[in-house]
């Protein structure tokens, strides 16, 4: 690849800075400029697929990978293009598989080579690219959710539902949710020296809290049994203690103190956080847990994935009905919440609601490769590889 | 099979001011030749459409088969026609055909001898098109069975790539159908707004020429502008707003109705067209067509495979038997044909939405991509405040228009601010939000408000309420919703009536000469478009439906109807002794739709007779289910 003009390096700086319009204006520039790199085409294929114009998007990417085969991100950009204006899924296998081989540790190429397979309705190619997937990053909650909805249609709610609790516990959001829920949301991760920490009973418990954000237990903990030396009732202590307990996977130690807790102030929201998800871990609590997730949602319902740990939990009573609601409410809330797209997907099928499930599913997808911004890491091994060459 | 008619139903049964009427193509099955066209017998079929109510059919002439060599027809074709013809009449039906249309499988305009020659702009084949169209209705001009003729499909006028050879054709081929037949309607068969999007093409003035207007959703405009499901959220608009873009001088018939893919169950699709063909009888349409009469017989293929034209899922199946899906067509019909449109009127529209001409600039111009989307989320929020409103394009006379909406504008032209301002000076009201870029500097007179800058992207929207009650009943709100632009605007005469979390106005009002005029600081219905229109904040909804609402409501512009419901879509059709109001639901959920009007209703009645439900006051509740329709007579007094 030829060397990059300055017109369109300023349109890729104006492109991660999300100005779409102006970055489309750049990118004509360069080409009247006389810039026809497969770059350029695939940076405005991008800024396309930003705006979500999904047939300039495809006509853009097409030109990229005619000027250069080995366009990388003008095959991404194509793939998810094809995905999401939907309708074209066997251009779209072609894509993911072609990408796949071309970058074959990109692990979103396999997820979406799998839902492609999965919506030609290839299910079996389409099981295999997720566990593909998964092989290379066990901790891909999309590829984990995608083999639940596979397990739901095939094998029905009981055998999939361990695999949806697998795929929630891969979400990184339920921490953040905690963390919410107790006020640090916008706080730093700090390192926390307990000694250095006012004995007094809110710096205690406000440092604990920064410790656990940090994932320092131990500083925690040793913030925690201050207090609670002090005040063994104390209500937010022990949700804290629950909380480090639930990190260290000790669930009858987190129940008893998350238990307490709520028994000491039944609307601590931090508490009923954590007793409801120990709940929701074990076998034959599952009505306790949606009781306890439906005085959260009560408590805090401004928070989408409150909703979907409810939803969740009546997911497990098998009352679908009542779980789609709430999977609703979290999608209202949060749009872009993967884990309530999937789940009210499983909600439809149980209705027999296909049209709609595999909607939600393309949501989901749609949502969760905006969020990766895997485009520019395609573009920049792209570009930097031409500039080497 | 098909069902027969009900023996104990009475009264009328189609609406000769609302035709329904669905296509019908001249191969069922792909493994058909080009040759056996219409050669089926059409008996069960025909029978089945009168069965159901319909008044029109629309049939396909083959050029290929009409003119195998050129200058020599083919008499057993036209014979053919004349049959089809002659069992339509027999029917009581009506046709309308189409001559160059392009359905993927009769290959009806290939003609071996034009020798790859684009039938759109070359001479020699126009007069050949010319030739064909004139012996054909020459044969049949005195036949009562022609409803219409239809010079061509969408499928074939994207082949077009300019206005002027657009022009050139229609405008010859009309022509060649005038000089022979001077009584009978024709029709062009493109929808303007699905056109130009597909081509850059703008078929606005070839269309002027003629005495019909259709409007149709395609598959790919579906995936630009409303792609998601269509049992809720914006494609359950999507018909009315298209036919409501394609309203200007002309009479428009809602084409193309059906879904375009199997994805969904046939109950989704019979709720689907159910909201379909209400919607095109309450936003004055003036009839409707169905997609597809049978199901394609098509090849075992890819299951996902779908050529955007392909026209394959119909109201039976392949051996004829009935979905869902007609039924509700034929409910629709026996509605439909309860309402006298002579005398029951709809309500006069003084809400408009303002389609700008940047709609039409070319790429590097995002303008042309995200206009059309912004005005489909505007025409939501006006149906969602329950106002009568129809579609306006800049420049087009604002003479019967009260309030103006215009949505996420970057630039209007120097003449229509002029126009704006003499609006707005003389009793109009205007609604205008922020869409990015410098604003011009008649927003200072006109709204006044001094622009300070564009603030850029936010993530999420505030609002604080400075003036409460002046712009309907707003509440405040912190919504997790990205936008893309946000005015900064500060001093002048406007009246701050809402602000943002830091007190930077988010909405203004103006007195000017007489109107008002309201500017909201960000571009809320394009951000709601691009977001994710299926899941945009309720917060934002109420916020934009209700500043529609109270501006309309101030110039007496509001709805006659009003309801408690959002996701209900009321219309008013009113006559001097009893009115009609047409209910529908855009969402699945059952609901009951409280209706309120301003005098006392004594009774109410379905449309299509049964006993009268004693009311009694100025509200009542419409029980609705999934996606529900309901046709309701008023009588007043008591």
């Amino acid at each position: 690849m030829a060397g990059r003009s300055k017109t369109i390096i300023a349109a890729e700086a104006l492109a991660r800075q999300g100005q779409v319009g102006a970055a489309v204006h750049a990118c004509y520039d360069a080409l009247a400029l006389g810039d026809q790199g497969a770059h350029v085409h695939a940076l405005l294929a991008s800024m396309m697929l930003e705006g979500d114009f999904y047939d300039e998007a495809i006509a853009e990417a097409t030109s990229a990978i005619e000027a250069d085969p080995d366009c990388s991100p003008a095959y991404l950009a194509l793939g998810m293009a094809y995905d999401r204006r939907g309708g074209m899924w066997d251009q779209s296998v072609l894509v993911w598989h072609e990408l796949a081989e071309v970058v074959p540790d990109l692990v979103t190429a396999h997820v979406q080579l799998g839902e492609a397979f999965a919506a030609a309705a290839y299910s079996e190619e389409a099981v295999e690219s997720w566990r593909r997937a998964l092989e290379l990053d066990p901790r891909e909650a999309r590829a984990t959710y995608n083999l639940a909805i596979a397990s739901l249609k095939r094998e029905g709610m009981a055998l999939a539902l361990p695999l949806f609790r697998q795929a929630g516990e891969l979400d990184p959001s339920q921490d953040e949710l905690f963390f919410a829920l107790l006020g640090l949301t916008d706080a730093p991760i700090i390192t926390v020296d307990p000694a250095r920490v006012k004995p007094t009973r809110e710096a205690r418990l406000g440092a604990a809290g920064l410790a656990l954000k940090a994932d320092d237990l131990f500083s925690a903990a040793e913030l925690v049994r201050a207090v609670l030396d002090e005040q063994p009732d104390d209500s937010e202590a022990l949700a804290l203690a629950a909380y480090a307990y639930l990190k260290q996977e000790a669930a009858n130690e987190a129940m008893a103190c998350a238990l307490r807790a709520v028994s000491l102030k039944p609307d601590l929201a931090i508490a009923l956080y954590c007793l409801g998800v120990v709940y929701a871990r074990r076998t034959g609590l599952k009505r306790h847990a949606a009781r306890v997730f439906i005085a959260l949602a009560k408590k805090a319902p401004a928070h989408a994935l409150v909703h979907v740990l409810l939803a969740e939990s009546l997911l497990a009573l098998q009352r679908y009905e009542q779980a789609g609601k709430a999977y609703r409410t979290a999608v209202r809330l949060d749009p872009a919440c993967v884990r309530a797209r999937f789940g009210l997907a499983a909600t439809y099928l149980t209705e027999g609601r296909h049209a709609e499930a595999s909607w939600e599913i393309r949501r989901a997808a749609y949502y969760d490769t905006k969020r990766q911004r895997l485009f520019w890491r395609l573009y920049d091994e792209y570009t930097a590889g031409g500039e080497e060459s | 099979m098909t069902k027969p008619v009900d023996p104990k139903v009475t009264g009328p049964i189609r609406n000769a001011l609302f035709p329904v009427g669905v296509d019908l193509y001249p191969l069922d099955d792909e493994h058909a030749s080009f040759d056996d066209w219409y050669a089926r017998d059409l008996t069960p079929d025909l029978t089945a459409m009168a069965a159901a109510n319909f008044s029109l059919v629309r049939v396909f002439v083959s050029w290929k088969l009409f003119e195998p060599q050129v200058g020599q027809y083919n008499d057993d074709a036209e014979d053919r026609l004349g049959e089809v013809l002659a069992a339509i009449r027999g029917y009581d039906l009506k046709a309308i055909v189409t001559f160059f249309a392009d359905d993927r499988f009769a290959e009806m305009n290939d003609v071996t001898w034009a020798r790859k020659r684009d039938p759109r702009t070359d001479d020699y084949l126009i007069q050949r098109e010319v030739s064909l169209i004139q012996r054909v209705v020459n044969r049949y001009r005195t036949d009562p069975a022609i409803w219409a003729w239809e010079l061509g499909n969408e499928a074939f006028f994207t082949g077009f790539e300019s206005e002027e050879s657009l022009q050139k054709w229609t405008g010859a081929l009309r022509e060649a159908v005038r000089e022979v037949d001077t009584a009978r309607a024709i029709m062009l068969g493109v929808d303007t707004e699905t056109l130009v999007r597909e081509t850059g093409v703008d078929a606005t003035e070839a269309i002027d020429g003629f005495e019909y207007a259709v409007s149709h959703v395609t598959a790919p405009y579906l995936s630009y502008i409303a792609e998601g499901p269509l049992t809720y959220g914006p494609a359950t608009y999507l018909d009315s707003f298209l036919l409501r873009c394609g309203l200007r001088t002309l009479p428009v018939i809602a084409d193309g109705i059906g879904v375009h893919s199997l994805e969904g169950s046939v109950a989704e699709e019979a709720a689907y067209v159910r909201t379909v063909l209400f919607s095109a009888l309450m936003n004055r349409g003036s009839g409707v067509m169905l997609r597809r009469w049978r199901d394609m017989d098509a090849e075992k293929r890819e299951p996902y495979f779908r050529d955007p034209y392909e026209v394959l899922v119909g109201l039976t199946d392949t051996g004829g038997e009935s979905k869902p899906v007609l039924d509700e067509v034929r409910r629709f019909t026996r509605v439909a044909a309860h309402i006298d449109l002579r005398h029951h009127l709809p309500v006069p529209e003084r809400a408009a939405v303002l389609i700008p001409a940047e709609r039409h600039e070319p790429l590097p111009s995002l303008a042309g991509l995200y206009t059309p989307r912004s005005c489909l989320q505007s025409y939501i929020a006006a149906k969602e405040a329950h106002l009568p409103v129809t579609l306006v394009r800049e420049g087009a006379p604002l003479d019967d228009t009260m309030v103006l909406f215009i949505p996420s504008v970057g630039k209007l032209t120097p003449s229509m601010w002029i126009r704006l301002a003499a609006f707005v000076q003389s009793g109009g009201s205007v609604v205008l939000s922020y869409g990015g870029g410098d604003t011009d500097p008649a927003i200072r007179e006109i709204f006044g408000v001094e622009f300070l800058g564009d603030h850029g992207v936010r993530p999420v929207v505030s609002c604080r309420v400075a003036q409460p009650g002046l712009l309907g009943d707003l509440v405040a709100f912190d919504a997790r919703f990205e936008l893309p632009h946000y005015a900064l605007v500060g001093g002048g005469s406007a009246t701050v009536v809402a602000t943002d979390a830091t007190g930077s106005p988010l909405l203004t009002l103006n007195q000017y000469g007489q109107g008002r005029a309201v500017f909201i600081a960000a571009p809320l219905e394009r951000a709601i478009a691009q977001s994710d229109p299926w899941a945009a904040p309720e917060p934002i909804r109420h916020f934009l439906r209700t500043v529609y609402g109270a501006v309309a409501c101030a110039v007496g512009a509001g709805p006659v109807i009003d309801c408690d419901d959002p996701a209900v879509e009321i219309a008013l059709f009113q006559a001097e002794d009893s009115d009609v109001v047409l209910v529908i639901s855009h969402d699945m959920a059952p609901r009951t739709a409280t209706l309120a009007a301003d005098r006392v209703v004594a009774s109410v009645t379905d449309v299509r007779g049964g006993p009268a439900a004693k009311v009694g006051a100025k509200s009542f509740g419409v029980p609705l289910g999934p996606n529900g329709a309901a046709a309701i007579r008023l009588a007043y007094g008591g």
